[in-house]
């Protein structure tokens, strides 16, 4: 395994900065980059994770140095033929102000190639909608800790419906499980970060 | 009504309980993680002022669901219910790791670095639950006490944090409950302990209570 890819699963932000530069010194596109290094050590620490090897300062260490790595590769990014997997709108509902684990998700989408508007804590219906028209999402996550704000979701994924949009809801956080996902009419569910990209993806195949 | 704030030093908080809050279970992070933890905690701890607020008013079983307090007909629902046994009086609590704790997590957070954000977060929880803790300690009326029971556990619906807040002064320690029930700051705790001659102290809320989607459970 190269540098990089040490350097984040490791979860070292200042030597993926040096590892992801020297990369592009190579010769290496932004994309190549992202597929062959950062996304499977992503991938790899998601699945120490899932095996409770790992615990989450791990995994947010290792999405902070992804970051650090993904903000050299933007500007390129953006200025070359680098496409994404998919565009993910995330928030946490509306009432609730817990945004640790909605945080982390979006880190491990991002992680992973996905584009993702992150739309912060305390988000209605209407900014989510609003907010997935402006981007073309292909995604919305509903993230919730509260049992007493998770049945908002509900209310999001009926407004979604209503709205005639076509987009994916999934949902996730602590108090929600797969039966609640399914009773509220949502697309996907996952218990956590790791699993949130594996769901993700499999939305959009 | 019994207010008070105090201040505490960084290695009152001790590293099990961080670790705790942090998702390590019967374990410790790793070097880094821990000098990581340890400087977050260094560096916020002396920035916050911890405040409680109680009082003790006259209680009584109602039925195995309800209770009332001082006027008040609560619905804490079965499971805490079933431990309140004896229970003559309670004291009705609210902490909080302050607006400064909440101040300095916000200028931590800004700086963009999720795991610091984390910590901090993981330290408040720690904070607050510290305000409960020192409260039990400090009083010094008549008991014994049971454990404390709060809205949003075992099963008692968290909309009843406003008929709780409504037997207090508005804003108690600066403490803001908003239309949802969620208390801003956000390292906020807030409920009561039993009181009663016979009363019998019972096990720690998650041993007793059944619902497994609480994403506070702990192993019982």
């Amino acid at each position: 395994m190269d540098n990089l890819y040490q350097a984040i699963f490791k979860g070292m932000a200042p030597m993926a900065k040096t590892a992801v530069q020297e990369s592009l010194d190579k010769g290496k596109t932004p994309q190549g980059i992202i597929d062959e290094s950062m996304i499977p050590a992503m991938e790899a620490i998601g699945q120490e994770f899932e095996a409770g090897r790992v615990f989450v300062p791990n995994l947010l260490l290792s999405a902070r140095a992804m970051k650090s790595a993904l903000d050299i590769l933007k500007p390129l990014m953006l200025a070359g033929q680098t496409t994404t997997i998919g565009t993910v709108v995330i928030g946490t509902v509306k009432g609730d102000l817990h945004d640790i684990g909605k945080n982390l998700v979006a880190s491990m989408l991002e992680g992973r190639g996905f584009k993702v508007i992150n739309l912060g804590t305390d988000v209605s219906k209407e900014r989510f909608i609003e907010a997935a028209k402006e981007n073309n999402a292909d995604i919305i996550c509903l993230s919730a800790l509260l049992t007493t704000t998770m049945d908002y979701m509900k209310e999001v994924v009926d407004a979604v419906r209503a709205d005639g949009l076509n987009v994916k809801v999934m949902v996730g956080g602590a108090p929600l499980n797969q039966e609640f996902a399914d009773g509220i009419g949502a697309d996907g569910y996952s218990s956590n970060a790791n699993e949130a990209v594996v769901v993700a993806k499999k939305l959009l195949s | 009504m019994v207010e008070k704030a105090f201040r505490i030093s960084p290695d009152e908080v001790s590293e099990k309980e961080i670790w705790f809050a942090m998702g390590y279970k019967d374990s410790a992070p790793d070097e880094r993680v821990r000098e990581m933890a340890l400087a977050v905690r260094d560096e916020l701890v002396p920035k916050a002022t911890l405040r409680y607020i109680y009082q003790v008013v006259e209680a009584e079983k109602l039925s195995p669901r309800q209770v009332r307090f001082a006027g008040k007909t609560f619905t804490p629902e079965g499971i805490i219910c079933s431990y309140l046994k004896g229970m003559t009086h309670a004291l009705l609590f609210i902490g909080t790791a302050g607006w400064e704790y909440d101040r300095a997590k916000e200028e931590l957070k800004a700086n963009g670095d999720i795991v610091a954000d984390f910590i901090a977060d993981s330290i408040g929880s720690v904070l607050a639950e510290m305000t409960v803790s020192r409260m039990e300690k400090e009083y010094d009326g008549p008991g014994p006490l049971s454990m404390p029971y709060s809205p949003g556990y075992c099963n008692w619906d968290i909309r009843e944090q406003h008929l709780l807040f409504s037997l207090f002064p508005e804003r108690p320690c600066g403490v803001i409950l908003s239309e949802s029930s969620l208390m801003t700051p956000e390292k906020s705790v807030s409920g009561f302990f039993a009181l009663g001659e016979t009363l019998q102290r019972q096990p720690y809320h998650c041993q007793i209570c059944r619902n497994t989607r609480c994403y506070k459970r702990r192993n019982a």
